[in-house]
């Protein structure tokens, strides 16, 4: 059968609508990829090429001329160094302070700016405790490191109650609360809106039943409100597994110092100081390496583990 | 009447109030006390504490300062121009890409998906990304930090969520009416999702203006480098030379003499002034929007 010229419109109604080829849906829709192309070409010039990078754990860098490779040797570098299983605890501690004892505040806050009976001052409460997340990391150190000096406003105010100047930027004691109390600071609100929203699209049916039934705010707050965090919760709670080994490296990187940096050097500091500050290029490499892989590990196992519990997985 | 005002006044409101006072109390009085250090006079600012939030006196000194430093005011241009060519970039991108993806019957789209997802999952790491910089002889130039985040997929993903509930009827009217994808994306899904993508450029620009680490990596010389690195050397690293210039240190007694802690914040207030004016209209677009976006279902 001859093929019907693109020029003959009887022809082509006649004709059965017949699967179109992949090459002739592309070329049909070319403007559709080359509005997406940028976007892709982004992707593999700064997102690819520098995953192919990583290979650099494994060879030694040479500036000019080709990599040597060396193998697992960086590897076992690592692993075999003291400082490693230092700052990997650190990492752990500081993941665990800031994602599973912080993590419970945010729900608190959002039940408690849903007991406030004053729309206004609610909204105005609300307004307030975003703000700090949109402030830089700079900023933020550099509220807190003047908050926290000795002639600062904790200083003063734990010295009406008799308490002596601590200064707690440079205690190994305290520096860990400091991330803890200014990650709160910075997150309350903005991470409670998850569970505010929850709380909001609760059925108002629910709510009048228990008005008849005579239950009382905190037996609402336990039956009512509390089951329907159980979904945010979780989600919110395997998404930061998947930060699990980050730990937030901004926060660490700008309130650290000489005499704490011992107890909140995590992986990612570590990995800039010896990689842009010592120049040893494949040891960072191979320590990003392993951290990227287990955190796609920690990522996966959480997604298969939620399925196989709750039905609905990460993605 | 009676009964809500008794409602609203039971101990427990009270209580709950004064407690959320408190808390906001904390981020409120550190801000108003910058502030205040930042406009008092340089001689009476020393000794004030931490909870003052009025100014001692009145004097615009620490800005002239600020303002005539040779290495803030370039850093400030060098931000304003990484914010505003970035987002544009950034804008563009998310929303094409957005619309792409979001039409029916895309071939690869799983795939592209897919790619997408590992893109965001996966970090390789500041090494790795670095030495791609230098190959690409980005070092010191404004484009490094500039195409480095040129997309964030999960603010793409939250676009695509806005376009899909532009009603499908109409792209299909349009393309029956024989209009071309550019023209359907600039005058049907660009409209239609207005508060949408609004929102997406305002959270691209925060992040671009508060954007500290790269710039300080890939900016090497201080003519190239931005507000935040330099706020970041002054405030967090207490490099006073820094901003006030080591030769200015031993000759220009008037600044020299005048209090630090002032001239920090004052930094600090000009770093976050543009944000304060954002802060609106991102509170207006946002906070529905963006968690439509986040939260599946």
């Amino acid at each position: 059968m001859p093929r019907p010229s693109a020029g003959s419109p009887a022809q082509t109604v006649q004709m059965k609508p017949r699967r179109k080829s992949a090459w002739q849906r592309l070329r049909a829709d070319w403007v559709l990829y080359a509005m997406l192309f940028p976007t892709l070409l982004y992707f593999v010039l700064f997102r690819v090429l520098p995953i192919l990078n990583m290979r650099l754990a494994f060879y030694t860098f040479k500036a000019k001329g080709p990599w040597v490779y060396v193998g697992a040797k960086y590897f076992k570098q690592i692993f075999s160094s003291p400082q490693f299983g230092k700052i990997l605890g650190n990492t752990l501690i500081i993941s665990l302070m800031k994602y599973v004892l912080l993590f419970p505040v945010f729900v608190v806050f959002a039940i408690l700016l849903n007991e406030i009976r004053s729309l206004r001052f609610r909204k105005g409460v609300q307004v307030i405790s975003y703000l700090p997340h949109f402030l830089s990391w700079p900023v933020i150190a550099g509220i807190w490191i003047s908050m926290l000096a000795v002639d600062g406003a904790v200083n003063q105010i734990i010295g009406w109650f008799g308490v002596s100047p601590v200064r707690f930027m440079t205690n190994k004691g305290t520096i860990r609360w400091v991330l803890f109390f200014s990650e709160m600071w910075r997150s309350l609100g903005w991470d409670s809106i998850i569970y505010f929203t929850a709380i909001l699209a609760i059925d108002a049916s629910l709510y009048e039943a228990a008005a008849i039934d005579g239950a009382s705010r905190l037996d609402i707050i336990r039956y009512i409100v509390l089951p329907a965090l159980v979904a945010p919760m979780t989600t919110m709670f395997i998404l930061n597994l998947g930060y699990f080994l980050s730990a937030g490296f901004d926060q660490v990187f700008n309130f650290t110092n000489d005499s704490v940096n011992s107890v909140i050097d995590i992986l990612d500091t570590y990995i800039y100081r010896i990689g842009l500050e010592r120049g040893q290029y494949s040891l960072a490499t191979a320590m990003s390496l392993f951290k990227g892989v287990v955190g796609c590990i920690l990522v996966f196992l959480t997604h298969i583990t939620s399925k196989k519990l709750t039905g609905t997985g990460v993605w | 009447m009676k009964k809500k005002l008794a409602r609203r006044f039971t101990p427990g409101q009270v209580l709950l109030c004064l407690l959320m006072v408190l808390i906001v109390l904390t981020m409120v009085v550190p801000l108003l006390n910058i502030l205040a250090r930042s406009l008092s006079e340089p001689s009476r600012s020393l000794g004030m504490s931490g909870m003052e939030i009025i100014p001692r006196g009145f004097s615009t000194l620490n800005y002239q300062v600020v303002f005539s430093n040779n290495l803030i005011v370039p850093a400030l241009f060098n931000s304003i121009f990484i914010t505003v060519v970035g987002t544009v970039i950034n804008v563009l991108l998310t929303t094409t890409a957005a619309y792409v993806l979001t039409r029916p019957r895309l071939m690869f789209k799983k795939y592209i998906m897919g790619f997408l997802i590992v893109m965001m999952l996966f970090d390789p790491g500041l090494v790795p990304e670095y030495l791609v910089i230098q190959k690409f002889g980005l070092m010191n130039n404004h484009w490094s930090v500039i195409l480095v985040s040129a997309v964030n997929v999960y603010y793409l993903v939250i676009c695509m969520r806005y376009f899909e509930a532009v009603p499908n009827t109409l792209y299909e009217a349009a393309s029956m009416e024989g209009a071309g994808h550019p023209r359907i994306f600039a005058q049907i899904y660009l409209p239609l999702a207005k508060s949408g993508v609004a929102t997406l450029s305002m959270f691209y620009a925060v992040v671009r203006w508060n954007e500290y680490f790269r710039p300080g990596i890939y900016l090497t010389s201080s003519s190239k480098t931005t507000l935040q690195v330099i706020l970041r050397q002054f405030v967090v690293s207490g490099d006073t030379a820094a901003i006030i210039g080591a030769q200015n240190l031993l000759n220009y007694n008037e600044f020299a003499k005048i209090d630090y802690n002032a001239l920090k914040s004052a930094t600090i207030v000009i770093a976050i002034v543009p944000i304060l004016l954002v802060y609106p209209l991102v509170l207006r677009f946002y906070a529905k929007d963006i968690m439509a976006g986040s939260v599946k279902e």
